[in-house]
């Protein structure tokens, strides 16, 4: 990839994790000085705050699929020759890249239900607008590990 | 057919897939195998919009990190050291205690290890400490926080813990008042250890003075456990809100107090921080999956069943859960072991009676002590990378300290009272 996309899709990134973060922060320190103060509240708040706690997961998930940089068990890899743990990891990012691309997929027929249904969810915005994230970071992961299959990054372990 | 797939996630577990990988196939198997629509995994990930209590994760978790990045640990070793310094082989004490609530802080030991141990590694030697017995505390202790309030780790096994609904109930608060007894034991068997071993040490004398610059020095982060602990015990936030103006509060002390993270380092640290926070509940999301297969498929009930007809005893089941879990915690993330061993071994424990409370803590204790236990716990790596120092050498240096915390184990063990006193 190309040096100055990259650092185009590490910006966003970052956009979307601090706007996260900010936003779960500020509604929940809005709420507590409203509650304590003047006995008010907004009524979603809680919902919000919750819905982005799914979005960070996701996001964040996608972000750490980058440099491949998941919580995984290395014992194996670690006493492995160099020839095995490129192996190992080409045909566990594929193993990935397949499990996030089924995610998706799948993810797609419950939004359906939901879109039909008109399950509510943030306010006024409706529970598939939310639940949206998952097919879009389970395609960017699985995308991320395609790319890892054919190229892998991971470090090796010493 | 399913069991070939089975085969083939445990395949790639081993040759080190991403754990959620891992869990996700294993959950898609088996609603595969109970003819249930695929797409219950999605409802399950999103069910993690259902639970008040994760929003604590990524506040608590960006406050560590902003801690980590000023210089918070220097100034927690200093007041410490003040502190208690001054008493029979104060210095490790100090080493314990500054380290314990560095981990609880920042949730994460190894962080500790790094932070704290290269303060902490040249102050023990040049204070008479032996080279072994320095390079052991200063990576062992960084476990000691897990036990403690606010630590990641004990938030995440009340959320894992509370919608599995077994056993008898129980509040987060209940969960942190219960990891101080046994906390509190491990700290104070290393010392006493330390002080038979060590006493000899010269000491320094208390200085009130060097007190006060502490005090000082320390002055902005010093109100940080009354956010924390204030907010969760005061009845006026619930904990997703303390841990919000835990953060709100750490962020203000360290940029504009301390001046110690610029806002221009803060990106970077909210993106560390929040992928942490990610990759962690990813696997929960996916796990939320597959124990919802577990439940359907009456796995949990299949286990107790098999385990009652071999082991009637409570005390015998908790020694073989011990032996299971340091071997788990050596080889898996702490977090990962909490979100997937947890919903199988939860039902299994209430069958015998075992307060969930108290399990969560043995739980808790043996994934700590697992950190760095030979020949592949976590830590003893950090540490051989840090320090520079052959990982061989490691072991030796961390072997005490792991049979002096496993001593200490048996007690936390089989003492319930000292995790259930407050429920």
């Amino acid at each position: 990839m190309p040096q100055r996309l990259r650092r185009a899709v590490e910006l966003v990134e970052t956009c979307l994790l601090t706007i996260f973060l900010g936003a779960m922060l500020g509604v929940a320190i809005y709420q507590i000085v409203a509650r304590n103060a003047f006995g008010t509240g907004i009524i979603w708040g809680e919902d919000l705050i919750q819905a982005a706690v799914l979005w960070l997961t996701l996001v964040g998930g996608a972000v750490a699929a980058g440099p491949d940089s998941h919580i995984r068990i290395d014992i194996v890899a670690r006493f492995g020759s160099p020839k095995f743990q490129d192996v190992a990891a080409r045909l566990t990012a594929l193993f990935t890249a397949f499990l996030c691309g089924a995610l998706g997929w799948y993810s797609i027929e419950f939004i359906k239900w939901d879109f039909i249904d008109g399950t509510p969810g943030v306010g006024v915005v409706p529970a598939w607008v939310c639940e949206t994230i998952i097919p879009v970071a389970a395609a960017v992961m699985a995308v991320r590990y395609l790319r890892h299959a054919i190229w892998p990054q991971r470090k090796e372990v010493s | 057919m399913i069991w070939a797939g089975l085969a083939l996630v445990v395949l790639m577990a081993l040759l080190g897939a991403p754990l959620f990988a891992v869990v996700l196939g294993a959950a898609m198997l088996g609603f595969l195998a109970v003819g249930v629509d695929l797409a219950a995994v999605a409802i399950n990930i999103y069910d993690l919009t259902d639970k008040p209590l994760l929003a604590a994760l990524p506040f608590f978790t960006f406050a560590g990190y902003l801690m980590a990045e000023a210089k918070s640990s220097e100034r927690l070793m200093a007041l410490t050291r003040a502190l208690v310094g001054w008493m029979p082989a104060g210095l490790a004490i100090v080493g314990f205690v500054a380290c314990a609530l560095f981990t609880a802080l920042t949730g994460a030991s190894g962080v500790t290890i790094v932070a704290l141990g290269a303060l902490l590694l040249p102050m023990l030697k040049s204070s008479g400490y032996g080279d072994r017995y320095s390079l052991g505390l200063v990576t062992s202790s960084g476990s000691l926080g897990v036990l403690i309030v606010p630590s990641v780790p004990l938030i995440l096994y009340g959320v894992v813990a509370q919608q599995m609904d077994v056993g008898e109930r129980f509040t987060i608060q209940e969960l942190f008042m219960g990891g101080l007894g046994p906390a509190l034991v491990m700290v104070v068997f290393l010392s006493v250890w330390t002080i038979l071993r060590h006493g000899d040490v010269p000491r320094s004398s208390f200085d009130a003075g060097e007190v006060w610059q502490a005090v000082k020095a320390a002055r902005w982060e010093l109100p940080l456990p009354f956010v924390v602990l204030g907010g969760i015990y005061s009845g006026y936030f619930v904990i997703s809100e303390a841990a919000a103006m835990t953060a709100v509060y750490v962020l203000i002390a360290e940029v504009a107090l301390y001046r110690e993270v610029s806002l221009r380092a803060l990106p970077r640290v909210i993106r560390e921080s929040m992928v942490m926070v990610g990759s962690i509940l990813l696997i929960l999301g996916v796990a939320l999956a597959f124990t919802n297969f577990l439940v359907d498929a009456q796995i949990p009930e299949a286990l107790f069943q098999f385990m009652q007809k071999h082991v009637t005893s409570p005390w015998t089941f908790l020694l073989l859960l011990n032996i299971l879990l340091l071997v788990l915690g050596a080889i898996l993330d702490i977090f990962a072991a909490i979100i997937i061993m947890v919903p199988l071994l939860l039902p299994v424990a209430v069958g015998y009676g075992i307060h969930p409370v108290h399990l969560g803590i043995v739980f808790l204790a043996n994934l700590q002590i697992g950190y760095f236990t030979p020949p592949i716990g976590m830590n003893l790596f950090i540490a051989s990378y840090r320090f520079e120092r052959p990982v061989l050498e490691l072991y030796a240096a961390c072997l005490p300290f792991m049979m002096v915390l496993l001593a200490a184990l048996i007690v936390i063990t089989y003492v319930p009272w000292l995790s259930t006193w407050f429920t």
